[in-house]
Order: structure tokens, then C-alpha cells, then sequence
């Protein structure tokens, strides 16, 4: 009896986990990168993120340097990817909005600076930590989220969220 | 005098900042991380003690090991001795060790390395560790790009050894330098981006000059550079050097750069 239930457990669980990866997703991200004006410079991050297997496709904006990154079903990308990639390019990322589905933000690497909505199938938010803002913009968010305990910690594995939607 | 020379060849710039990507100066910034650049630089310069040309051919090889740091290889090739002989090669290594970004503009920090050999002979009071004497730089670099504007510049100590096996370096000359550069460069076309595949047009202009510590010698020189960028991956320079002021003994001053630079991006990839 016990290994049943052990087996039900396993299995009841591996089905949630299942169920929350395909809930749980981005499927846009739209990033504003800094620090450069020449194709060449933005051609290094269109291709570093291209080398993620989850791209399906990078659109780029040229003159304000605006990648629009659409991403495979079931993915499981977090914000930091895009900021790892942007930066190995050698650039740094300015804004990050990124579209999912509303599950997304229950994991708890997500913290919300404001209220989310209701009942939306879809929703869009913009990440505020250090990394994901421009530096200037970084600054004022300082002061403007200083009773938000965590933000200051920038600890790399949580994610300040603003709801845009 | 007879005898030519290696030298100025020098360092093309390795990076994807366009209006940064200096023809004879290497900018603050990094070759992207995982990617490979290879360039192949020619120059022709005119030989001041006997007639005709000097010759050298360059190829070389960059990497981006991760963002800030970056590693380069590379050969000198020359004609000193009416056909094209290897007289040695060169190690570099760039750290980026600060870095400020806004929308369409940075402020980056850089020191670096070299580490040259050479085995042909010296004969000339200019130091050259790329292409002419054996020996070791170390500097600093520090690069603003505004908008369509890049500036750049850098000082470094530069000290020569002796060329191995037969050039002992010269006992009466100074064996130490300090070397200073200022370049601008500017993004002339497109006015507005519409895809990669527009040719990106920029132009420069580079400053280069160095002092012997041990006597004061020095010179100057000044190198204008025009650029074009095809495909967002591949890059042609022409540059002509041109000496502006000098104290110190130089057998080929003035002459033209030619230089061909492709990158291949994110090399796991394409594993």
C-alpha cells in the first residue's frame, strides 16, 4: 500500500510539474539593448540570441536597437538568459518587457513592485532590477522601491517585476 | 640602412563597435564572448633610406573568451629579403575591466598585454613590437562612444628585447618607450538603419606617437582611415599613415594600410 502511494505521489506530482512548465512561460521578450549605434555591434546580440535553441525568431529594431525575441511553446527561460546573452555580446540591456502567461509570475523568483491584474490570459511586465534597467533609470528605481526589502539585495535569481497590463 | 623593416604594421581593431573598430588602435571594447575574428592586414610603406616599397602582411586571430576578456594571435610576415618571410608573431590579451552604458552611448575601461617576438634585424630607433622588435607592451585604454562619435585613446609602456638568435638589441639606442594614441571615429552611412545587410560607411582619423624614456626622442603621426561594413559581419579598411613631427630615426614612415576582418559570431553554434 505504501508504495502506491508512493507511485501516485511521483506521479501526481510529475503531472503538476508538467502542467506548471507549460503554464509557466514567457513567449515574448523585448529588449532595449545599450551601449551601442552600429549594425555590426547589434548583429553580435541578434546572433547570441538566435543561439538559444527556445528562439524561434529575433526581430530587430536598428535605430533604437529593439530586439523582439519570440520564443517556443513550453520553454522554461528565465529573464537572466537574455541579460547573460546581451552581455556576452558585450552591450548591456537598457529594458526588458517580457509577455507570459499569468502563471509565470506565481513562481517565486517573481516579486511584483505593483498590482496585477485580473483575468487576463496574457500578461506583460517590464523586469526592474539592476541589469535591466539602464543605469540612470536604475538609480531612481532605487528610491522610488526602497520599501520593497528585496529589490536592494539584487540578488540575481529573483526578479522585480512592474505589471505594464 | 639597407634593410627594411617590419614595422608599422600594427593592430587592427578586433571589436563590433564600428565607429570604434580603428584601424591601427584597438578601443576599450572586446571581441564578442564564443566568437572568432580573423583579420588580415596589408600595408605598403615607403621605404625613406633606399627606394621602394615595404611590405608586410599580417593575418590574425581573435577570441572572446567571456565579456571582458578577449585573446589575440599573430604572425608577421614581410619582405625584407625580396621574398615573403615569417619573422615572427605576437600574443595578446585585452581585459575590460569597467564598463558604463546608456542608450546609444558607453564609457569602457581596458588594460592589456603583449608579448612579441622577432628575428629580424633592428635598425631603427622606433620601437615596434608588431612586426619589428621583440619585446613587451602593457597599457591602457579608455573609449566614449556618443551616438554616431566614437573616441579613443590609450597610453602604454612598450620595452624592446633583444630580435633572437642574431639582433641583440642595440646598446646605444633606448630600449624603452612610453606610446600614446587618440582616434576618433564616425559613422557616416546609413543616416538610418533599415536591415544587416545596408553597407555601414565610417570614417577616422588616428593619432599615434611615441617618446624613448631614456633621451626624449619622439614622433607623431596622424592616419586617416575610411571603412566600410558589409553585412554587419564583414569589414574592409584603407588607411594612410602619414609622419607629422620627429626626432627619432624611422626607416618607413609613411604608407597604406589595407586590412580585411571577418567574424564569425558565436562559435558553439555552429559546432
Amino acid at each position: 500500500m505504501k508504495k502506491i502511494n508512493i507511485g501516485y505521489v511521483l506521479v501526481a506530482s510529475m503531472v503538476l510539474m508538467f502542467s506548471m512548465k507549460s503554464n509557466a512561460q514567457i513567449s515574448k521578450a523585448e529588449i532595449r539593448a545599450t551601449g551601442l549605434t552600429c549594425s555590426m555591434c547589434s548583429n553580435a546580440i541578434n546572433k547570441q540570441l538566435k543561439s538559444l535553441p527556445e528562439v524561434v525568431n529575433v526581430e530587430t529594431d536598428l535605430n533604437t536597437n529593439t530586439f523582439t525575441i519570440t520564443l517556443k511553446e513550453g520553454n522554461e527561460l528565465s529573464p537572466k538568459v537574455f541579460k547573460e546573452k546581451v552581455e556576452k555580446a558585450g552591450f548591456f540591456i537598457g529594458s526588458l518587457v517580457v509577455t507570459a502567461k499569468p502563471e509565470t509570475i506565481a513562481k517565486n523568483s517573481y516579486i511584483l513592485v505593483n498590482d496585477r491584474p485580473n483575468n487576463v490570459t496574457e500578461i506583460q511586465f517590464q523586469v526592474v532590477d539592476k541589469g535591466y534597467v539602464t543605469e540612470k533609470e536604475y538609480k531612481k528605481l532605487s528610491k522610488s522601491y526602497k520599501n520593497v526589502e528585496t529589490y536592494a539585495s539584487n540578488n540575481e535569481d529573483d526578479f522585480h517585476i512592474k505589471i505594464l497590463n | 640602412m639597407r634593410k627594411i623593416i617590419l614595422f608599422f604594421v600594427t593592430i587592427s581593431c578586433q571589436n563590433v563597435f564600428s565607429q570604434e573598430l580603428f584601424v591601427i588602435t584597438d578601443p576599450a571594447s572586446n571581441v564578442p564572448a564564443n566568437s572568432l575574428g580573423v583579420n588580415v592586414m596589408q600595408s605598403l610603406f615607403k621605404e625613406e633610406m633606399k627606394s621602394g616599397y615595404n611590405y608586410h602582411f599580417m593575418p590574425e586571430v581573435s577570441y572572446g573568451l567571456n565579456k571582458n576578456i578577449m585573446f589575440r594571435a599573430s604572425a608577421f610576415v614581410s619582405n625584407r629579403n625580396s621574398q615573403l618571410v615569417t619573422e615572427g608573431g605576437s600574443f595578446y590579451t585585452k581585459y575590460r575591466f569597467y564598463s558604463t552604458d546608456d542608450l546609444n552611448s558607453h564609457f569602457r575601461l581596458a588594460a592589456y598585454g603583449r608579448y612579441s617576438f622577432n628575428n629580424a634585424d633592428i635598425h631603427q630607433e622606433q620601437i615596434e613590437i608588431l612586426g619589428h622588435n621583440s619585446g613587451f607592451e602593457t597599457g591602457l585604454i579608455a573609449t566614449k562612444l556618443i551616438k554616431k562619435v566614437a573616441i579613443s585613446s590609450s597610453i602604454s609602456f612598450e620595452k624592446a628585447l633583444d630580435n633572437k638568435p642574431s639582433y641583440p638589441f642595440p646598446d646605444n639606442i633606448g630600449d624603452n618607450a612610453t606610446n600614446y594614441t587618440l582616434s576618433f571615429g564616425k559613422l557616416m552611412y546609413p543616416k538610418k538603419y533599415t536591415n544587416y545587410k545596408q553597407t555601414n560607411i565610417n570614417l577616422m582619423v588616428e593619432f599615434v606617437g611615441q617618446t624613448i624614456n631614456e633621451n626624449g626622442k619622439s614622433y607623431l603621426d596622424v592616419m586617416p582611415a575610411v571603412q566600410f561594413i558589409f553585412n554587419s559581419q564583414a569589414r574592409l579598411d584603407f588607411a594612410y599613415r602619414q609622419e607629422l613631427v620627429s626626432s627619432m630615426v624611422r626607416s618607413a614612415p609613411n604608407g597604406f594600410y589595407f586590412n580585411l576582418y571577418y567574424t564569425f559570431f558565436d562559435l558553439k553554434k555552429q559546432k
